[in-house]
């Protein structure tokens, strides 16, 4: 075999291996996909949506207090979350920049973004459950916001520093103040993105169920105030799918299908908004 | 010394033992420069790179500051007020003289926003007399007919050379006394290239310009005085066309005629 040959050889047997593993990773993913559609198409019904949780055997159980708790869980998380994150993120890129401090919150939260979320459930636990003496929908809207503020944080530092210094330049030579540059300038210049890390970072915590089960614990009927234990959809699978009965079961593969839809579009949404600022 | 022509005009700004060292260098860029700009002409700067040219440029309207830890000494009068004392507005001083960059620097908004951004800057909000002073703007910076249709458009849809004139409409808008222009068209093809040239030369009517140009041929164009620089000083200043012809200064003639650069 001459050398060329050998080159040749290597390349595809390379080439072959690494279609194969992707290959492999995305009939992992279909096959999820393909169960829980199956499944969850088949549990949902017009009825998950109007009922609360009912004991098993009770064939009325539905999924509307999980629904309507994950929504306000989220939303509260989404409130708090998202002007800190922005807030902090135009620190680190407009006045922090490149100073000691600046690093260093970069640093811890890129640590944060990777510390595991029940860990951040069990310090949630620890000051807000365990001082009020009781699971409440805050406790669990507070570790949601933590998990999303580095997130927001992160990519609205990446996305403002993108935006060219001379822009900024242009803006302070017209005679305007800094904060003036901030908001009509540089954060219109930075939208698409910011929108992004915003709707990736909803999506993260919508998923989230470690930091709920001992923070907004669950509840079987629906239940609007904070002060409360809330269900969620994330900790009700947990529940409903471990559970010994089959409806509930279904209804726990219900849920799952619903908020991996509401997922699946935040992060679609995401990739849009982001395909229309390059297209630009 | 730098050979300084004697200039009869008033004067828009006068540099006087001007130095200016960058955050964490241990030399000045520019050493005891001193240079008078004439009022209602065009100053061209030019000089290898690394001369110190742009420099000089960003410190007329202290954009300098937006980056800490770099420093001033010496004097840059306007109007005959050192610009340099910390206190000094820069806000203010920014209305009054105005930069266009080596790049387009179009914000993304509309056409018509952009031209009023500097106006609404300085509390205009009578949607008349924005109209009226962003029509002129855009006349003025030769515009007018290719937007006058699309006023309401996204900036980014324009292309660089009609960028780089709204720029100038945005600059112009906010009546300023004087005009820094940074390589205008160091990034723009011929065609848009002559006709920011020809611009900045009708705008001499109402503006002092100092413009910076690695383009010999284009200071010789358009400006009135050129001054020549080389490592941080000031060689020679004179009227453009005897700058070119009869340099008072060896090491002018050496740059002028293509020995080094």
């Amino acid at each position: 075999m001459t050398h060329t040959q050998k080159r040749i050889l290597i390349n595809n047997i390379v080439m072959v291996l690494s279609t194969l593993s992707a290959i492999i990773g995305i009939c992992f993913l279909l096959w999820i996909l393909s169960v829980l559609v199956a499944n969850g198409l088949d549990a949902i019904s017009a009825t998950i949506f109007m009922q609360e949780g009912a004991p098993p055997g009770n064939i009325n159980g539905g999924l509307k207090h999980a629904l309507i708790g994950q929504l306000i869980i989220v939303s509260y998380a989404t409130l708090f979350g998202v002007p800190f994150g922005i807030l902090a993120g135009t620190y680190l890129s407009e006045y922090g920049q490149k100073s000691k401090l600046a690093e260093i919150i970069r640093d811890i939260s890129d640590i944060m973004m990777s510390a595991p979320s029940i860990v951040i459930g069990a310090f949630v636990y620890a000051i807000v459950v365990a001082p009020m003496g009781h699971f409440s929908g805050w406790a669990g809207s507070i570790a949601l916001t933590i998990i999303m503020i580095p997130i927001i944080l992160r990519t609205t530092d990446d996305m403002l520093q993108l935006v060219p210094s001379t822009l900024r330049e242009a803006a302070f030579a017209l005679g305007a103040p800094k904060y003036k540059v901030i908001i009509q300038v540089v954060y219109r210049g930075a939208k698409a993105g910011i929108l992004t890390g915003i709707l990736l970072g909803v999506a993260r915590v919508a998923g989230e169920t470690a930091p709920l089960l001992f923070t907004s614990f669950n509840n079987n009927f629906l239940n609007t105030n904070m002060s409360e234990p809330m269900a969620s959809l994330t900790v009700t699978i947990y529940n409903y799918a471990t559970s010994p009965y089959e409806d509930w079961q279904k209804l726990g593969w219900a849920a799952a299908f619903i908020l991996s839809m509401f997922i699946l579009t935040l992060n679609i949404l995401g990739r849009l908004f982001l395909l229309k600022k390059k297209g630009k | 010394m730098a050979t300084i022509v004697e200039i009869n005009e008033q004067k828009a700004l006068e540099v006087k033992n001007f130095e200016f060292t960058y955050a964490g260098a241990d030399a000045p860029s520019i050493k005891k420069l001193t240079m008078p700009i004439a009022r209602h002409n065009i100053t061209a700067l030019i000089g290898p790179s690394g001369c110190g040219k742009t420099t000089l440029l960003r410190s007329f309207n202290r954009m300098h500051d937006l980056y800490p830890g770099n420093k001033y000494n010496g004097e840059i009068l306007f109007k005959d007020r050192n610009i340099l004392i910390p206190k000094e507005d820069l806000i203010k001083l920014r209305i009054q003289i105005g930069m266009i960059f080596q790049k387009p620097t179009a914000f993304p908004m509309s056409i018509f926003d952009n031209v009023a951004y500097g106006m609404r800057l300085q509390g205009i909000k009578n949607k008349t007399e924005l109209s009226g002073r962003v029509e002129k703007a855009l006349k003025d910076a030769a515009i007018w007919n290719e937007v006058k249709d699309r006023l309401k458009h996204d900036a980014s849809g324009l292309s660089g050379g009609q960028q780089q004139r709204l720029c100038i409409a945005r600059a112009v808008a906010v009546e300023p006394e004087v005009l820094l222009f940074d390589e205008p068209t160091s990034a723009l093809d011929p065609i848009s290239t002559a006709g920011i040239e020809e611009l900045i030369v009708e705008l001499r009517e109402r503006v002092s310009i100092i413009i910076v140009t690695h383009n010999m041929q284009q200071a010789a164009r358009v400006s009135d005085y050129t001054g020549f620089m080389y490592l941080g000083e000031l060689v020679e200043l004179g009227r453009t066309e005897e700058l070119f012809v009869t340099p008072k200064e060896r090491l002018t003639e050496e740059y002028i005629t293509g020995k080094f650069g």
